[in-house]
């Protein structure tokens, strides 16, 4: 760290300050040029995109990705090349089987809560000791996770119809506004300077990062590796298990595959932050920035009638363009 | 003299030892097992119609199996393959005209045209441009995904009468006697695994066989002998992908249709199945046949809690649970193993 510190010292002494302003935000810069680029394209194909309300209501589209991102980020952070492939399901299951403890009351929400966070948890539990005790690919783990978990909401849904409500506290948290802005906004910026906290100013945050950056070094300064390591697969499941809440919020009812259609955009926003998959690192705001990039993506390719079709395209070429430009490893051997 | 004896009975019974504690050896014990238990609970087992029932729903999840395997050995792992697979059938029903039986031959042939570059993608992003092979064929599965559901929104789709030659040669329209003949007796579901078991047989016997061992087990100690590793990697991933064209073809051949989602659940089976077949997930050891072995165990597994008379609902919950039972059970047995055999040999 040092060592960096210096470097970076030494380089300000030689370039401009400005420019090495720009080199250290490169990422965010980019982020944010990709934004606008579409904004503008938006505007010049589709009219009527470039409004208020429209920015907004993106904003609000994206903060769901933005809250499944969390998990990824979290979970990539530790290094180990995690991914959490059953973020989506996760949600979707505490959202159908909390929609009956609720129904519709606010005095249900409580035991809501506490039943989304231990489904959640179980199922991250169950993820990090696959991974780090068991020693399995965590995308392996994590895919099988959510089959099972689509194998449980099949299960439960079988033969009956998915009944229930949200108490009105989430209804009014998810999906109405406060004046222009909507509700959710206040919710993730919330969420993210508890992470950011967590992240920077916690000791778990620091060994968190150190077991992301090198596992060998943090084992030898004595960091468990292994427990930090799973416990961000807990955090992840509960964090997607409070999400599953706020989806049943934003919809008003529960069903079967409201959560499923977020993983792929959640690792993808991780992706289009620029935060390295390999582990280490973790900026929040920049995720965010990635969410609503690859919402505004959505709302254009739908806006040009491609549909679902145009998403996915959309969002696996995007990924893999960024993938070539942040991942690829073209060092010299 | 009498040490030496001693010493070279000694290392031949821990290599007797070594031998039992293969896991090629335990896996097919394991599938023995398997064979047995489904011989017993199914009555009409050995009768010819089940058989070719048994071939038909197995030989899928083997070619796709030995396809992932390649990938496996040379270091890499394929989270494209269910969604090139429905890319496939889409290509192929997309292209041809049922009343038209020359578009069956074009669609063959676009469609391998197709497999190839879906290799080629890959094999850029994992060996030339060194992106990490998970994320990148994850991303690649979703371009994959939405080409096919471009091309192809709902299911359906039409293909020319002589396609079920794939599947069902006795039932398929306008094909020479003597391929009818050859049908009857060989089973087309058999023949595609055969002619995959053909094309590795041949692969494996010239360098890039060799140099897929070599990469997968250490990718810069490759590098450093002078293998050009990215081109290996990109070969490894050429393979797998016709593997996938061969499935593809069987797939058509039995359902006359194309659909963009219908691959999505192949993809981890196929990992299982390597697994369960005893090839590690490091890279570079295990013998692709196992791959064989792999799907063989997992297909009875399947068939034997099909005999359990689960309800419908529980399909997916079960054949989950079973997949994370059988790869956590097959590295942690892995490991013991390793541990096991590093002891006798110290």
């Amino acid at each position: 760290m040092d060592t960096m510190k210096n470097l970076n010292d030494m380089s300000i002494a030689q370039k401009g300050s400005l420019s090495v302003m720009i080199d250290k935000h490169k990422k965010t810069i980019v982020a944010f040029l990709l934004i606008i680029f579409l904004f503008i394209l938006g505007e010049v194909i589709v009219s009527d995109f470039l409004s208020v309300g429209q920015v907004l209501l993106t904003i609000k589209l994206s903060s769901f990705i933005a809250l499944f991102a969390l998990c990824q980020m979290i979970v990539i952070a530790a290094g180990g090349g995690g991914l959490d492939l059953s973020v989506g399901f996760t949600a979707t299951l505490t959202a159908i089987l909390t929609a009956v403890i609720m129904d519709g009351k606010n005095e249900n929400l409580l035991l809501a809560i506490l039943v989304a966070l231990a489904i959640g948890a179980a199922v991250g539990l169950a993820n990090g000791t696959l991974v780090s005790y068991v020693k399995l690919p965590p995308l392996v783990v994590t895919m099988a996770m959510a089959s099972i978990i689509q194998g449980i909401i099949n299960v439960y849904t079988a033969g009956k119809s998915i009944t229930g409500k949200p108490a009105p506290i989430l209804q009014t948290l998810a999906a109405q506004s406060t004046g222009v802005f909507p509700n959710i906004l206040f919710v993730l910026i919330f969420m993210a300077v508890v992470v950011m906290i967590i992240l920077n100013k916690t000791r778990w945050g620091l060994k968190l990062f150190g077991v992301g950056t090198n596992e060998t070094n943090a084992y030898l300064s004595g960091v468990d590796v292994k427990t930090v390591r799973m416990v961000a697969f807990v955090i992840s499941g509960a964090v997607a298990g409070l999400i599953g809440l706020l989806l049943i919020g934003n919809m008003g009812t529960a069903f079967k595959d409201m959560g499923s259609s977020y993983v792929m955009p959640s690792i993808a926003a991780v992706v289009v932050g620029g935060v390295s998959l390999a582990g280490g690192e973790g900026n929040y705001f920049r995720v965010i920035l990635g969410s609503i990039f690859l919402q505004t993506l959505t709302n254009l390719l739908v806006a040009l009638g491609w549909g679902d079709a145009g998403k996915w395209l959309g969002f696996g070429i995007v990924l893999f363009v960024l993938l070539i430009a942040y991942v690829s490893d073209r060092r010299k051997r | 003299m009498s040490k030496i004896t001693n010493v070279s009975i000694d290392s031949i019974g821990s290599s007797m030892k070594k031998i039992g504690l293969k896991q090629e050896v335990s896996s097919i014990m394991i599938l023995l097992v398997m064979f047995t238990i489904t011989a017993i609970l199914q009555d009409n087992f050995f009768e010819p119609n089940s058989v070719v029932r048994n071939i038909n729903a197995f030989a899928p999840l083997i070619l796709l199996a030995m396809g992932q395997a390649v990938v496996i050995i040379s270091g890499g792992l394929d989270l494209s393959a269910g969604a090139a697979l429905s890319l496939l059938t889409c290509v192929l029903t997309y292209v041809m005209k049922q009343d038209d039986p020359i578009t069956g031959v074009y669609a063959i042939v676009i469609a391998f045209a197709v497999a190839v570059l879906i290799g080629v993608i890959n094999g850029i992003g994992i060996g030339y441009l060194r992106i990490p092979p998970v994320i990148l064929t994850f991303a690649t599965s979703y371009i994959w995904l939405g080409a096919a559901l471009f091309i192809r929104p709902t299911p359906g789709g039409e293909t020319v009468k002589w396609f079920k030659v794939f599947y069902d040669t006795k039932s398929a329209e306008g094909v020479p006697a003597f391929v009818k003949a050859i049908g009857s007796v060989f089973q087309p579901a058999l023949v595609l695994v055969l002619v995959g078991c053909l094309i590795w047989y041949v692969i494996s016997k010239t360098k890039i066989g060799r140099y897929i061992y070599a990469v997968g087990s250490s990718n810069d100690s490759a590098y450093a002998t002078g293998i050009n590793t990215a081109k290996v990697q990109m070969m490894a991933c050429i393979i797998n992908s016709v593997f996938i064209f061969l499935a593809a073809l069987f797939f058509v051949g039995q359902n006359q249709s194309g659909d963009a989602r219908m691959g999505d659940p192949m993809t981890l089976k196929a990992i299982a199945a390597v697994v369960v077949g005893g090839i590690a997930l490091t890279g570079g050891r295990g013998s692709v046949y196992l791959a064989i072995v792999g799907a063989l165990i997992l297909s009875f597994v399947n068939k034997i809690i099909f005999f359990a008379d689960i309800p419908n609902a529980y399909q997916t919950l079960v054949s989950g649970l079973i997949i994370i039972v059988a790869i956590a059970g097959s590295v942690a047995y892995s490991y013991i193993n390793k541990k096991a055999v590093g002891k006798e040999s110290k």
